[in-house]
């Protein structure tokens, strides 16, 4: 019994283990090599095909190693650039990648983590490489676009030189910055730019003050100067009836006329009391007074 | 048939208790005294103490015999197939799961995609077959970028340079959404990273061709709607599963270091604009005077005119009656009038009678005679002229 137990066991043990040496599951997202004796023989589910799922292999002889399969990113160290203009500028990548051929990713990289560090030098020089031929203004505004795609096809290309076995899915240029000491300089560009700014529009409120009390003392004048001219029209009206009605009245008898408003000017000018007649006895209020009542 | 019906319940109970080894356990004390108090009373005889399992095991057994009618055998053989099949209906039975009406459910065989199931109650093969990955799709994600922090990190994040070589603070966050579960679990690694270097990098390329001042006051939506619609063909041209709802600018404005220069502006324009105000108060007010001042002279003028002529009416009225009386005397008259007039003139005066004829020497007159009346010791001051007396003195 306990013997026939044993083979019975041991049996057991070896089915489950030829079970799980013959079936491996591939998931949706992962691709597979077959390998035997560390010699890739064949690929599993590779982008392109569909063959994930459960899959056999030789049992002990063959082994799987399994990749990714999905879009993959990968972050380049930030890396400052000098420009075709001779400025710096920190540029800060991100690269999306698949492994589009395992096979020759295994051999060439064996790993994910190898294969981050040279996809990452790559991309570093071409991004130099691209953005050192462009101005920073191309860069920045200009021609992003184009340098990205432009670094894109460089990676691209290099990548199926080394035959990496990567496909580059997109390379996006995350930030293109002014290093440190240069953003002092812009700072300052924009504070004395802002500055100027200020003063124009200051300036330009000055300058609007004055014509506007310039264009009020303006109209204050004229309208004191025609209102003196009306005033003196009026004023001159006045005079001329006046002197009509004095000439219709007093032309009448001019000697009796120029008596009379003597007498009304005598008496006007002198008859206050303020003034000291020195007189002489001859003259003709004094006629009866020096000569009697005769008058002679 | 009451009383097989009732032993088959009362003998599968233990094995339906979870924490019951089963039935082909070996029967401990232990176990037991852990399963007496459960067992539901009335059923088959009870030895009080003792294990009763292998008595109910050898009744169960002459059930199953009865049951299947077969002959002989040792009873405990007939409970396998029981047991396996229990065990299988339970495996089958894990298969049922439920999909909330937010998600969509992934359904993988063997790691490979089979099916996407809607909202409701469904069904896999159970465990190491198919498996199950649900996916919230109707949920709205939030990434945001910049902001908050104030560290070193979330300002690098923040500032960029902006179409003019400027330098802008811009946070801003992005709300999404899966649009094709499958794609969104299959494509790409790390998706949610993805949204958020696509943000930045999306961001920064539509800042990058605006200029500081529009983005900080009108150009605003423009700049989330362009971001937005680089982010989904960024993502789109990845076949990421993702759909890219808004992208909300949570504050953009000049970085911290030149915020100053920024409000000095402002105050500038504060300044230049209350200038004006004061100018313009000035100006209402000196015009309105002006008009004042105006209509005063005017009015004088007029005033004068009507004066002026009144009273040469009334001088002249006054001529023409006394004259029409002198036609009739005019010597007369006229001495009348000389004398009368004299006469009123002397009345109020100072006067000194001099007769000169014949004087030699030039006669000196005391100064007390050039006093006007009644006022003691007058002051050598001239009197200003009155303004009437323009109009006055006829």
């Amino acid at each position: 019994m306990s013997t026939r137990s044993l083979v019975y066991g041991l049996f057991g043990l070896f089915l489950i283990a030829l079970v799980f040496q013959t079936f491996y599951v591939v998931d949706q997202r992962q691709q597979a090599i077959v390998v035997q004796f560390g010699d890739p023989v064949r690929v599993v589910n590779p982008p392109g095909r569909n063959e994930a799922g459960l899959n056999l292999k030789v049992p002990f002889i063959e082994q799987v190693i399994k990749l990714d399969r999905r879009n993959i990113a990968l972050e380049a160290d930030q890396e400052e650039i000098i420009t075709a203009g001779q400025e710096r500028l920190v540029v800060d990548a991100f690269i999306r990648y698949r492994i589009s051929d395992p096979l020759q990713f295994y051999r060439t990289l064996r790993d994910e983590n190898t294969a981050s560090d040279r996809i990452e030098r790559l991309v570093n020089s071409s991004l130099r490489q691209v953005l050192g031929g462009a101005t920073s203004t191309d860069i920045i505004s200009g021609r992003r676009a184009q340098l990205m795609q432009q670094a894109k096809l460089d990676v691209a290309r290099r990548a199926t030189a080394s035959r990496l076995g990567i496909q580059v899915i997109d390379l996006r240029i995350k930030r293109a910055d002014l290093p440190a000491q240069n953003r002092e300089a812009v700072f300052r560009r924009m504070s004395t730019s802002r500055q100027q700014v200020a003063a124009q529009l200051r300036a330009e409120g000055e300058q609007k003050k004055r014509e506007i009390i310039a264009q009020a003392d303006k109209e204050v004048a004229i309208t004191l100067a025609t209102a003196r001219e009306t005033s003196g029209q009026i004023t001159g009206e006045g005079d001329a009836q006046r002197t009509r009605i004095f000439a219709n009245s007093f032309g009448k008898d001019a000697s009796f006329a120029a008596f009379f408003r003597s007498m009304q000017a005598y008496e006007a000018s002198l008859a206050n009391g303020d003034t000291t007649l020195v007189l002489s006895p001859d003259s003709a209020f004094f006629k009866y007074f020096e000569r009697g009542p005769s008058g002679r | 048939m009451n009383v097989p019906r009732e032993h088959v319940a009362n003998h599968l109970m233990p094995w339906n208790d979870n924490a019951n080894p089963g039935p082909w356990g070996s029967p401990s004390g232990g176990d037991d005294k852990r399963d007496q108090p459960r067992r539901p009373s009335g059923g088959g005889p009870r030895r009080p103490g003792g294990p009763d399992f292998n008595a109910n095991f050898d009744r169960l057994g002459e059930r199953f015999r009865d049951f299947m009618g077969g002959p002989g055998g040792r009873p405990r053989r007939g409970l396998i197939p029981i047991v396996i099949g229990g065990a299988f209906g339970l495996w089958a039975l894990s298969g049922f799961y439920i999909v909330q009406p937010s998600e969509q459910a992934i359904v993988l065989t063997f790691g490979a995609y089979s099916r996407s199931e809607t909202p409701g109650l469904r069904y896999h093969l159970p465990a190491p077959i198919e498996h199950v990955e649900k996916v919230a799709v109707t949920e709205l994600k939030r990434t945001d970028v910049g902001g908050a922090g104030g560290d070193a990190e979330s300002t690098a994040a923040s500032q960029m340079l902006t179409g003019d070589e400027q330098i802008i603070d811009i946070d801003f966050s992005v709300t999404w959404r899966v649009a094709d579960a499958a794609k969104y679990i299959f494509a790409t690694r790390q998706p949610e990273d993805a949204v958020k270097d696509v943000a930045e990098s999306a961001m920064r390329e539509v800042v990058g061709k605006t200029q500081l001042q529009p983005i900080i006051s009108t150009a605003r939506g423009q700049v989330q709607q362009q971001t937005a619609e680089l982010m989904q063909k960024t993502l789109d041209s990845w076949g990421a599963g993702i759909s890219i709802v808004e992208v909300q600018i949570r504050s953009a404005g000049p970085p911290a270091e030149v915020v100053a220069a920024f409000r000095e502006v402002n105050n500038a324009q504060q300044d230049a604009d209350s200038a004006e105000n004061e100018a313009n108060t000035y100006r209402n007010r000196v015009i309105n005077e002006a008009k004042g001042d105006a209509a005063r002279i005017t009015q004088a003028a007029q005033a004068y005119r009507e004066q002026a002529v009144r009273e040469a009416t009334g001088e002249a009225a006054r001529f023409n009656q006394i004259y029409t009386e002198y036609r009739r005397a005019p010597g007369v008259t006229r001495d009348r009038l000389y004398i009368e007039t004299m006469q009123r003139i002397l009345q109020n005066s100072n006067k000194v009678v001099i007769d000169a004829k014949g004087a030699t020497a030039p006669i000196i007159l005391p100064p007390d005679v050039f006093r006007p009346k009644g006022q003691p010791a007058p002051p050598v001051v001239a009197e200003p002229p009155q303004p009437q007396a323009k109009g006055a003195g006829q």
